[in-house]
């Protein structure tokens, strides 16, 4: 039996956790100051107010900057044991928000500008035997 | 309510060194008590700014000058802990409470990145979105692409620190670079190299600060506090947060412009008053963005500021003459009482060859996670 799947940050994805193709990045959406937020919240992180939509944020976004990490980053970093130097990104969603994130693409192809999707994926299995859901970007093109 | 002034200044070097953080700390105090003349007893209130100590770190450190019934408070609001400290002490006095306060920034850090959990979620670090200096670096990138910003004008600021901070003791690197080796240290985080980042390590810096009575009692001339502020960044307005997210539809004013506006405004005076500058050089990107939001120059026009020279000691508006953060290192509780102490000596006339000539008005910013910033305008 597959194992049952959770995010890795309880609010932060939304649609069925076993069927990647269907899950998206959840996004609050406040009723007064209409700023949108990432995750399910129930407080606008900008003016305070507690009566929030519940969205999915849109799967294709534009590089709005990145860096790259050239170094193994501290803490329990749970990326590959292998450490190679990887892409660090703010991208921009629906042109209402910047989500910062990996980015699963060569080092060399980032460019500021260039059109991006999510990809959720298992970064883990727990101590549970839960299979961790965390997300990426990609090329458009691969 | 009367003005505060600072009566004695004292350091410990930063670094890293083979004693306890209660040696380092108690050292500067000890080092600011005889600068201004006083007896550890004749201080009425103490604060101590630290990040990475544990609790009740004020009292283990002071009470090492002898016992005391005090009231000592830590102090925690990041890289802007000592103004944090600071801007208590002053209103502890502005209030009549007391008339003679010791502030004091120690700190002792382990080598390398600094621990993410401190200030990160623990699904950020999992993510690796964690390291510190990437979010300057995401900011660096961006400003290169809207300003034309360059790696050139970047290892600029890192060449013009590293050299300042030859004449000065209390640095933990003294060394100058060239160029080439800037440009030739390995990437942390693009653009950011090694040689253009500053290190967690050891320091410890302290002040005497009274109330304008007190002063005139002590028969001192005391460098006046024109004015403090302190504030968190507001919503959506520094990704240093260190956020998960930013909008991309409000554009709020950042933390420096904030809490910059709010200190020129406290002493009466612009930027074009400020004879000399000791910024958050985190790395050298974030000096270049900091010309902008505190106003020495138009947005987007920091990189060329560095180029004009006009940043050096001896330059129009000199920045960083203690050679800042990058060849210092950042004790977190310690760096802006470090530069404060930096600055009141200049004001003194006492920096030898970094000395700002006929300087009168000087200002100290910090800037960190949380988007915590503060910053001190001081005047002789």
């Amino acid at each position: 039996m597959a194992n049952k799947c959770v995010p890795i940050k309880d609010g932060l994805l939304t649609g069925p956790l076993d069927q990647l193709s269907l899950v998206h990045l959840a996004g609050s959406r406040c009723a007064s100051c209409e700023e949108t937020s990432l995750g399910t919240n129930s407080v606008c992180p900008n003016c305070g107010y507690d009566k929030l939509d519940h969205v999915a944020l849109g799967d294709g976004g534009t590089l709005f900057t990145y860096t790259i990490v050239r170094h193994r980053p501290p803490g329990a970093y749970q990326g590959p044991a292998d450490f190679k130097p990887f892409g660090l990104g703010l991208v921009e969603l629906d042109g209402v928000i910047r989500v910062m994130a990996p980015l699963q693409l060569a080092i060399d192809d980032l460019q500021i500008g260039m059109p991006l999707k999510f990809v959720p994926y298992v970064l883990r299995t727990n101590e549970n035997d839960e299979d961790v859901v965390a997300f990426t970007y990609e090329s458009v093109g691969d | 309510m009367g003005d505060v002034y600072i009566v004695g200044v004292g350091m410990h070097p930063f670094g890293r060194f083979e004693k306890t953080y209660e040696e380092i700390g108690s050292q500067a105090a000890a080092l600011a008590l005889k600068d201004a003349d006083v007896e550890w007893r004749d201080v009425q209130a103490a604060f101590m700014a630290r990040m990475y100590l544990p609790a009740t770190s004020g009292c283990r450190i002071l009470r090492k000058l002898g016992g005391t019934d005090i009231s000592i408070i830590d102090v925690e609001a990041a890289c802007a802990s000592g103004g944090a400290a600071l801007r208590q002490a002053v209103l502890a006095i502005k209030s009549g409470d007391v008339d003679l306060a010791l502030v004091c920034g120690t700190e002792k850090m382990p080598r390398g990145f600094m621990d993410p959990a401190m200030i990160y979620s623990p699904w950020q670090v999992e993510l690796g979105i964690s390291q510190n200096p990437s979010y300057w670096s995401m900011r660096a990138m961006r400003h290169m692409h809207d300003y034309g910003t360059t790696e050139e004008q970047i290892a600029k600021v890192a060449y013009k620190n590293h050299k300042n901070s030859v004449h000065n003791k209390y640095a933990m690197y003294q060394k100058a670079f060239s160029m080439e080796q800037i440009l030739a240290s390995p990437l942390v985080c693009d653009p950011i190299r090694l040689l253009e980042i500053c290190s967690p390590n050891d320091g410890a810096a302290a002040l005497v600060v009274v109330s304008e009575r007190k002063m005139r009692e002590m028969g001192k001339k005391g460098i006046r506090i024109a004015g403090i502020s302190h504030s968190i960044a507001r919503y959506s307005s520094d990704f240093r947060c260190p956020a998960d997210s930013m909008s991309a539809t409000t554009d709020n004013l950042g933390p420096t412009r904030v809490t910059a506006e709010r200190v020129y405004e406290a002493a009466g005076i612009g930027v074009e008053d400020i004879d000399c500058f000791e910024v958050q050089d985190t790395d050298a990107f974030c000096e270049i963005e900091l010309y902008e939001e505190l106003g020495l120059c138009p947005t987007g026009e920091g990189g060329r500021l560095i180029d004009s020279g006009d940043v050096e000691i001896g330059g129009l508006k000199p920045v960083n003459m203690s050679g800042g953060l990058i060849s210092k290192g950042e004790p977190i509780g310690a760096s802006h009482l470090g530069q404060v102490v930096e600055l009141v000596e200049q004001l003194r006339g006492k920096c030898g060859p970094r000395q700002v000539e006929g300087a009168k008005v000087a200002l100290g910013h910090v800037l960190g996670a949380g988007g915590n910033c503060a910053i001190t305008v001081l005047e002789r």
